[in-house]
């Protein structure tokens, strides 16, 4: 059987199988992390609006940017998992979500 | 975001929640000897010590504004104070930690100050102080 690439070496470890299958697709951890994201953000704000017909946006963006930080944070243990540049774009992601989301918080009377 | 003080607890929550979000992931960095800690950018930590500085700043300002509170004095036959004193928080490190906070996604989605996206930012900046201007004249004497 012909393989498109060169098949992982699991003898060093099965991350190394993970590894190297980030290492032919770069933008794979990028993507695990994007479905993170818009399946927490787009599954609650789903729900929400199912449940009580409207949805708290703001809420939901900065919950799925802290959802997806969790992930982005344990690949970043081992070298080849994610790049430096992508886990500060998704913190990042939290400080828009949380300047969002504190600034959307209903007013008071004083 | 409806009033002078919500505006300033907000922004205070946004810069807290900023050094919470440092201080983990530097620190999950640090506890799991990872391979990439973001402590180690340089615009990261940076931003990071700044947002220590606007912090403890304003909880310094904050004790001395309250201080002020306690002895100002309300002139006979006027309803305001003869200065804007209580309000200094809300005028130095909040208004500071404003560019602060949005340092990090700029240089980091956005492409830095200088890109075309940069000026979004200036302005999103300058209103944002605008209202804190306004709110502050409304508090302390009334509608503008």
């Amino acid at each position: 059987m012909t393989y498109l690439y060169e098949l992982p070496n699991a003898t060093s470890g099965l991350d190394a199988i993970v590894i190297d299958t980030f290492s032919v697709f770069p933008f794979m951890s990028s993507l695990i992390l994007l479905f993170v994201y818009l399946t927490v953000f787009i599954g609650g704000i789903t729900r929400q609006t199912i449940k009580s017909g409207t949805a708290d946006y703001s809420a939901w963006a900065l919950i799925a940017a802290m959802a997806t930080l969790l992930p982005a944070l344990i690949f970043s243990i081992s070298n080849g998992f994610i790049q430096l540049d992508w886990l500060i774009i998704v913190v990042s992601l939290n400080i828009l979500g949380a300047i969002w989301f504190f600034l959307d918080r209903k007013p008071s009377e004083v | 975001m409806g009033s002078q003080i919500d505006l300033t607890i907000s922004i205070t929550m946004i810069t807290l929640f900023s050094i919470a979000i440092f201080g983990f992931a530097i620190n999950f960095g640090n506890d799991n000897d990872a391979d990439m800690n973001i402590g180690s950018d340089s615009v990261v930590a940076s931003t990071y010590d700044l947002h220590k500085d606007n912090a403890s700043q304003f909880s310094t300002e904050t004790e001395s504004t309250y201080t002020s509170i306690l002895e100002s004095t309300v002139a006979e036959g006027s309803d305001i104070t003869p200065s804007a004193a209580p309000f200094s928080p809300t005028r130095g490190s909040l208004v500071g930690s404003l560019k602060n906070m949005v340092t990090l996604p700029i240089n980091s989605i956005f492409g830095g100050w200088g890109s075309p996206f940069g000026i979004f930012f200036t302005v999103l900046i300058s209103i944002i102080t605008l209202i804190f201007a306004l709110y502050l004249i409304k508090t302390w004497r009334g509608n503008p």
